[in-house]
């Protein structure tokens, strides 16, 4: 940083003496008429710009890089914090997640780039003071102070102007939320035949969008206006001093030009230093969301102690309990509560206890080596296949085979000439539910924890598929001898009927456990997975 | 990604901007008067400057003359700078709004066929990105621009009023700048482009994870994912820092150009002083309106530099909204059969997953189509629904072809349900209207009592004015499905084609879900492909498919007793 601010502080200064250069060559070579004078200008003209460019390139790319960098690192800090296997309490939409990363991080930037900015253009002024105080002490002293008044005087303005910016940018980015969320439903618009329902309401949106567009630009151009307006009365005051000084003959004509060319330029680093206030105070709020983010708190407790391999795992509400090897099939009358099963599992209810040890005691490792919670809603990520079902560290083709035929997804496999080099597609667009459902499955199996947990894993698969899966699953994790285990959160008969135990539970708890088929005549059992 | 819609060239891009805001000639006019009087204002405290170094040495006395022009400069300047920005914005919002419309309007009712084939991201980043670059450039660039042009104009202006030879040598700057426009140009507009499709796919990357964040801490993928981030984000950065190399590159060639003009307009000075051709003060004053051009200079630069990106925007909108506008529906008047003749498809030619097929649906009718994954039923589905045009064989409603009635004709009759629900951003009325906005209240309750919602809206806080969608509540995928198939229940439609719509309801709401389906399809004719059975057991016939074909044909009494594929299915089905 401290290398960026020198060179663009020296950038700064040479900028600040081309008007002192101009005024020293008029004074001395173009009024006097000496040669000699306007060669020796010359050459310190183009050394003056040979420093100015130079410093200029160097500077702006390092203070630039740095900002990059930055960026880059804040922008890794937060997907790592969303993604962070304790879990997000009041998870952020990924909407907002993302404008952190993007727009609130490259607030953050700009505004350290524009702090280098000010910082330099502060030496500017510096420079011009020392020049003006060489020429005439009052003249000097009126820059001095007069130009921090101007910037407090701006500086209080600014701020209004900005909130009100703000309060109409939301407006046009809402226009642009609803256009997105139209496009996205696209399908669902059209196959009600809504385009014209939907672009008239859309039209309304950009309506007020464009209202606010409006009064947002009178705010800025006001902004512009009062800005500029301070240089120009700026400029006429030093004008007014210097050319009174020179009338009485205190100063050189080359000194005017000198006074009057430094003050004209000085309205450039004013502007940037009174821009400043309004950045900071949005790169401050967004510096403040994207701590909020980072600081937020944990939804997953955890603790220090370990534990690896077969274990008894056992829940005590609803009472659930396997051996190493088993495969329970878990029925729950009502949706709802097999969800709230579900989330109990994977956020690490003390509840639950593995090998007697309960879940928010474990360490992360050791949670993430012993259990697989595998979601409901398959989430794929770009790829190709192989990749989007493969553990970490990779998995060899016998294995990835292997998982395939258990999860029945061998067709999709086939489906494409590229077989497991095919494309997967993160929006879904390549693959139906039904196969992104069964390569979710594979994926899973792959991954071969000692306890898998499944919920509803062939929802959307057609009854026969569905009977491959359970056999294959069966074969996949309890072949004999195996100590996998798997809870199977489901209704599917199909997938019960291969289940060693099944555990029927209802809003009191377990009410019955046994068979699939000793089960089939409890009432509650047969309205349950009745189809 | 390929851009499937088009893009537009240069001059239907520049024919269509001028369109757009030549309905807006006041405003329009008003802000050029506006820039003009800026530009004029900016020339004073220059001249004036000239002025008073001419009164001090010739040895005047006052220079209060030249003092007032400039604070008179500077109060006029502030106020033709607010009025060109704001007239400017009168004008220019409008227009982009206009654009923004029509290209939603078009991108709305794109063919469905072009959409299967390129999927909705090119459309989502017209009406987004695109939009809201071209929306920032008119606000923050635009103005800009025809400062910094009517300021450099006029400052040559001032410059041959001085002297039309201190003006010539001003000039020779010009072609060192138009060298460093010239270099830089053609190398940084494809970097831009790379940069932006960089930018693109890092924030897919980052979407992706965040989307599957559970899935990603389920099967603990953090590091695979914070790779992928790192290693986009990391590209989009290096891109970004390699046109920011180019662009101080061509700083340093305009600085060049800056030294050139400076020492050119010096000299000539003070040769014509010399001579006793001009005063001191004239060339105090060239000396200084040339310093003065250094700042719009840069700024044209610059803009120059985002214009190329806004421009590139400009023209995708432009290709998108100059499409033509879709043809009015012509729904059919008599109520009639949905029938399809010897219809097949193939998505790769060679490779067809439908073969030759007839089906006819009778109004009242509900037919189940069952089949194994990859039978070609949901293709089946989307012909029937005319989203989809056939390969080979037709499409008829009521007796018309598909072709006769558009696709908006047959979409008013034919709705389709399938199992990708999208709950829009609004509240739940909003989102029942969407198909019907003139359906009145007691209606779109008595639809939610139909698919079974009626309870479940009297638990929400604000009854039907929730928000729900993006950015409100979040709907389970039963219930965003039961809210699709209440908006087909307002709909109305002769032909209902539920594609799996309610295969996503997890466990128990299944049985909702089938329940809402069933009493949507009440009285309509119904092409209903599912996998769970207990629709096509209450199907008035089943159409079994396997392999691209119709295998079986029956109702669901006879082929469930038949002991071929059906019956097998609902063996499994059972779990018997």
């Amino acid at each position: 940083m401290s290398g960026f601010l020198f060179l663009l502080s020296l950038w700064q200064v040479c900028e600040t003496l081309v008007p002192v250069a101009i005024g020293l060559v008029i004074d001395k070579a173009v009024a006097t008429s000496d040669l000699d004078a306007l060669l020796w200008s010359g050459v310190g003209i183009c050394v003056l710009f040979l420093v100015l460019s130079c410093s200029y390139r160097f500077g702006a790319r390092l203070g630039f890089a740095a900002v990059q960098w930055e960026t880059h690192r804040l922008r890794l800090e937060i997907t790592a914090r969303s993604l962070d296997p304790g879990g997000v309490v009041d998870a952020a939409r990924t909407g907002e997640t993302l404008s952190l990363a993007t727009s609130d991080t490259d607030n953050v930037g700009f505004a350290l780039r524009s702090l280098g900015y000010s910082l330099s253009a502060v030496a500017s002024l510096a420079i011009s003071a020392v020049v003006l105080l060489r020429i005439d002490i009052a003249l000097g002293l009126t820059v001095l102070f007069g130009v921090p008044l101007v910037l407090v005087a701006l500086q209080a303005l600014t701020p209004v102007i900005a909130r009100r910016t703000t309060r109409q940018e939301q407006a046009v980015a809402a226009a642009s939320g609803v256009a997105t969320d139209l496009v996205r439903g696209i399908r669902v618009v059209q196959g009600l035949s809504a385009e014209d329902e939907a672009s008239t309401r859309y039209r309304r949106t950009s309506r007020h969008a464009w209202v606010a567009g409006v009064r947002n630009a009178e705010a800025f151009g006001a902004m512009v206006a009062v800005t500029s307006l301070a240089g120009g009365l700026f400029l006429a005051l030093v004008a007014l001093l210097a050319g009174n000084l020179a009338l009485e003959g205190r100063i050189t004509i080359g000194e005017l030009v000198v006074v009057v060319g430094l003050s004209t330029y000085l309205t450039g680093p004013i502007q940037v230093i009174g821009a400043i206030s309004a950045q900071v105070a949005q790169a401050l709020a967004s510096a403040q969301r994207i701590v909020d983010h980072l600081q937020s708190e944990r939804r997953v407790a955890t603790g220090e102690a370990q534990a690896h391999g077969a274990l008894t795992w056992r829940c005590t509400t609803p009472e659930l309990q396997s051996e190493p090897g088993e495969l329970l099939g878990i029925v729950v009358a009502d949706a709802g509560r097999a969800d709230a099963l579900i989330a109990r599992l994977a956020e690490g209810d003390p509840d639950i206890l593995a090998g007697g040890v309960p879940l928010d005691r474990l360490s992360h490792e050791a949670r993430r080596d012993l259990l697989v919670v595998n979601p409901h809603r398959v989430d794929l990520f770009e790829g190709t296949l192989a990749e989007a079902i493969s553990p970490p560290g990779g998995s060899s083709a016998e294995a990835l085979s292997a998982a395939l035929e258990a999860s029945a997804a061998t067709d999709v496999v086939a489906l494409s000439p590229d077989g497991l080099a095919q494309r997967v597609h993160p929006d879904g667009a390549t693959h139906s539910g039904g196969q992104r459902q069964r390569i979710g499955l594979a994926r899973a199996l792959l991954a071969d924890p000692p306890l898998l947990v499944l919920h509803e894993p062939t929802s959307a698969v057609d009854a026969v598929t569905e009977h491959r899966i359970a056999e294959g699953l069966r074969a996949h994790r309890h072949a004999r001898g195996s100590d996998r285990t798997t809870w199977l959160v489901t209704t599917s008969p199909a997938l019960l009927a291969v289940a060693d135990r099944v555990v029927l539970v209802d809003a009191e708890g377990t009410v019955a456990t046994g068979t699939h088929h000793e089960l089939a005549e409890h009432p509650t059992y047969r309205e349950a997975v009745l189809r | 990604m390929t851009p499937l819609f088009p893009t537009a060239d240069l001059r239907t891009t520049t024919r269509a901007s001028l369109r757009l805001v030549a309905t807006r000639r006041w405003p329009l006019l008003g802000a050029a008067l506006s820039f003009l009087c800026v530009g004029a204002c900016a020339l004073v405290p220059p001249w004036m400057l000239g002025r008073i170094v001419d009164i001090v040495t010739e040895g005047g006395s006052s220079i209060t003359r030249p003092i007032v022009a400039i604070v008179l400069a500077a109060v006029g300047s502030a106020l033709f700078t607010a009025l060109s920005v704001a007239l400017l914005a009168r004008a220019a919002e409008p227009a982009v709004a206009e654009l923004r419309e029509e290209v939603l309007d078009r991108a709305l009712h794109v063919e469905a066929s072009a959409l299967e084939a390129s999927g909705t991201g090119d459309l989502l980043a017209r009406v987004g990105d695109d939009a809201r670059l071209v929306a920032d450039s008119v606000r923050d660039f635009v103005p800009s621009l025809i400062n910094s042009v009517v300021l450099i104009c006029f400052t040559l202006g001032g410059l041959a009023a001085l002297d039309w030879r201190l003006a010539l040598a001003g000039l020779l700057a010009a072609p060192f700048y138009a060298r460093g426009l010239w270099w830089y140009l053609p190398r940084s507009g494809p970097r831009y482009r790379e940069e932006r499709i960089a930018q693109g796919q890092r924030a897919q990357a980052m979407v992706g994870a965040l989307n599957g964040a559970e899935t990603v801490r389920a099967l603990g993928l953090q590091e695979q994912q914070l790779e992928r981030v790192d290693q986009r984000s990391g590209r989009a950065r290096d891109i970004t820092l390699g046109v920011f190399v180019l662009l101080t590159k061509f700083f340093a060639a305009a600085n060049r150009a800056e030294v050139v003009g400076l020492c050119a307009v010096l000299g000539t000075g003070f040769w014509l002083v010399h001579e006793g051709q001009v005063t001191v003060g004239a060339v105090t004053a060239a000396a200084l309106y040339f310093h003065r051009l250094f700042d719009p200079v840069s700024a044209l630069l610059f803009v120059f530099d985002k214009l190329q990106s806004a421009g590139a925007s400009l023209a995708r909108l432009v290709g998108l909204a100059e499409t033509a506008p879709a043809a009015p529906a012509v729904p059919p008047e008599q109520h009639g059969a949905l029938e399809l003749r010897g219809i097949s498809h193939a998505y790769v030619a060679g490779r067809p997953v439908l073969q030759p097929t007839d089906l006819r649906v009778a109004p009242g009718e509900r037919v189940a189509v069952v089949g194994a994954t990859g039978a070609g039923k949901s293709t089946l589905g989307r012909i029937a629904a005319g989203l989809l045009p056939p390969t080979t064989g037709q499409a008829f409603l009521a007796g018309h072809s598909y072709e006769d009635l558009g696709r908006r004709g047959v979409r008013s009759r034919v709705v389709m349900v399938s199992q990708e629900g999208h709950v829009f951003a609004g509240t739940v009325l909003e989102n029942l209207t969407l198909g019907r906005p003139d359906a009145s209240l007691p209606e779109v309750e008595a639809a939610l009592e139909t698919v079974g919602l009626k309870a479940w809206l009297d638990t929400l806080p604000d009854r039907l004015d929730t928000v729900v969608g993006d950015g409100g509540m979040t709907l389970t995928p039963a219930r965003a499905q039961q809210l699709a198939l209440a908006r087909v229940e307002l709909l109305a439609p002769w032909f209902v084609v539920l594609d799996e719509a309610t295969a996503e309801a997890g466990s128990a709401g299944a049985r909702d879900l089938d329940a809402a389906a069933t009493a949507v399809t009440q009285g309509r004719g119904a092409l209903v492909i599912a996998h769970r059975l207990s629709q096509s057991a209450q199907a008035d016939r089943v159409v079994v498919m396997a392999d691209g074909a119709v295998v079986e044909t029956g109702t669901h009494e006879e082929l469930a007793a038949a002991g071929g594929r059906y019956a097998e299915f609902w063996a499994a089905w059972t779990g018997a």
